[in-house]
């Protein structure tokens, strides 16, 4: 007796359905600069997206936020650097995965844009858990080496 | 303001791939109990790394063959985890596949590791003293943890979430996950062979499920490459199975059973029994290949 029950190709699959733009926002630029430096007074923008954190005169380090963005993939993320010039943390701001064309339609990605509070979004419901082919991180690591490289000299 | 429970989702770059974690509790102590959850995969990714010539892992892989040597408690853990597996399954989950993945290019090579081009080890020769240190008995043993760490995490982060108090919440390491809570989560499986498209939907609750299938990069193109996935006895990466996905108490479980249904289709079946395990795989011709109670369970209403 088997263990095992088999669906035959190709009905096994055709009935597979596309999985439609998947985008999650996690945290706005302002929860991840509250975040990374709580004790922060205030944020002050310098060039290259880039804010210095200061907790009344003193400077607690810098809040750099940039982005990747490749065939089917846009990923925001933020960079936090102690005034050691080391990162403090890394944190996925927002999250586009899209097989429609829809990733490099600045329309498509305008609608993102200025959303705010991710932690009133509904978790579970209208976001998906996704599991299957591992996805690569190398691109969110390489563009994190690149903020760091142009942060350097700067962060005090 | 929210109400007292707010439900949080978070997500960094870490172990090669964007983890996730979702949880739920009193907003304060969520928001410290998902930032100590990330500091635990943090420990297990600079423990583990293959490439980080500082991790436990590379200290091993440098060091072992000469004298015993003393590693993190998890790295143990999961040392011994690996090494009860690859005796269950005859051989066929076997870390000493470093070898194998740096020969096709899947793992680099350090500059000072002169033996890289010799035939691989085996994980026989890798013994766990009484003293809790590592041994390899073979010069040519080089361990990678990638294919079971993963999982690992997923359950150190679940631990640490449980115990700092949120009342449910799910970590997603690229697709190796685990849900704690009342609550169950519906959890989207990619087609292996597509994963633009849906296989499957199931529902996870206080439960793993773990899957392996082709590199995909959705950065430069919607197609899979091939897996990372090495047969240890000839070195060939697995090609007949497209992707399979492991359902299991714990995570670390999951992850690591994947390797040895990926290498053995239903064969695998009496093991994933002994864990009280189901799994799904595809082939490459299409065929769709379930334990059978893996639809009643766990296919989502």
């Amino acid at each position: 007796m088997s263990d095992w029950v088999r669906w035959v190709a190709p009905a096994a699959l055709a009935s597979t359905a596309i999985l439609p733009a998947h985008a999650v926002e996690y945290l706005s630029v302002a929860e991840a600069q509250r975040l990374a430096f709580p004790s922060a007074t205030q944020f002050i923008p310098i060039a290259g997206g880039a804010c210095r954190a200061m907790e009344g005169s003193q400077a607690l380090g810098l809040v750099v936020v940039d982005h990747v963005i490749g065939k089917h993939l846009y990923i925001d993320f933020s960079v936090a650097i102690g005034p050691d010039g080391r990162i403090r943390r890394v944190d996925i701001l927002k999250y586009r995965e899209s097989y429609g064309g829809e990733v490099q339609n600045s329309s498509w990605l305008a609608q993102f844009v200025g959303k705010s509070n991710a932690s009133a979004l509904r978790v579970g419901s209208d976001i998906r858990n996704i599991s299957g082919a591992t996805l690569s991180s190398y691109h969110v690591t390489e563009g994190v080496k690149r903020v760091l490289a142009a942060c350097a000299g700067r962060v005090r | 303001m929210l109400g007292a429970f707010a439900k949080m989702r978070r997500a960094r770059p870490l172990l090669g791939t964007i983890v996730e974690i979702d949880a739920t509790g009193a907003s304060a102590r969520a928001e410290a109990a998902i930032e100590s959850a990330f500091d635990a995969i943090a420990d297990i990714h600079r423990l583990m790394s293959f490439h980080d010539p500082a991790s436990d892992v590379s200290r091993l892989n440098r060091q072992a063959a000469l004298r015993p040597i003393a590693v993190d408690d998890r790295t143990l853990q999961v040392l011994r985890f690996a090494i009860d597996l690859h005796e269950r399954s005859g051989g066929v989950f076997d870390i000493s596949v470093a070898r194998r993945l740096q020969t096709l290019g899947l793992l680099p090579i350090h500059d000072d590791d002169e033996t890289a081009r010799r035939l691989p080890g085996s994980s026989w020769a890798i013994e766990l003293t009484r003293d809790q240190r590592v041994r390899f008995h073979d010069p040519n043993t080089r361990i990678d943890l990638g294919g079971v760490a993963k999982g690992f995490a997923v359950d150190c982060a679940i631990a640490v979430l449980r115990e700092c108090g949120v009342s449910e919440g799910l970590v997603n390491a690229g697709g190796d996950l685990a849900s704690f809570g009342e609550r169950p989560w519906t959890v989207c499986l990619r087609d292996p062979r597509t994963p633009t498209r849906l296989l499957q939907e199931i529902s996870v609750r206080n439960e793993a499920v773990a899957s392996s299938a082709g590199r995909f990069d959705p950065f430069r193109s919607s197609t899979v490459l091939t897996s990372a996935i090495v047969d240890p006895d000839t070195g060939k990466i697995v090609s007949a199975i497209a992707g399979a996905s492991v359902w299991a108490r714990s995570c670390m479980s999951a992850d690591a059973l994947t390797k040895v249904v990926m290498l053995q289709g239903e064969r695998a079946g009496p093991l994933l029994r002994d864990f009280r395990a189901r799994a799904l795989f595809v082939t490459a011709d299409g065929d769709v290949h379930a334990m059978a109670d893996w639809r009643e369970a766990h296919l989502a209403d």
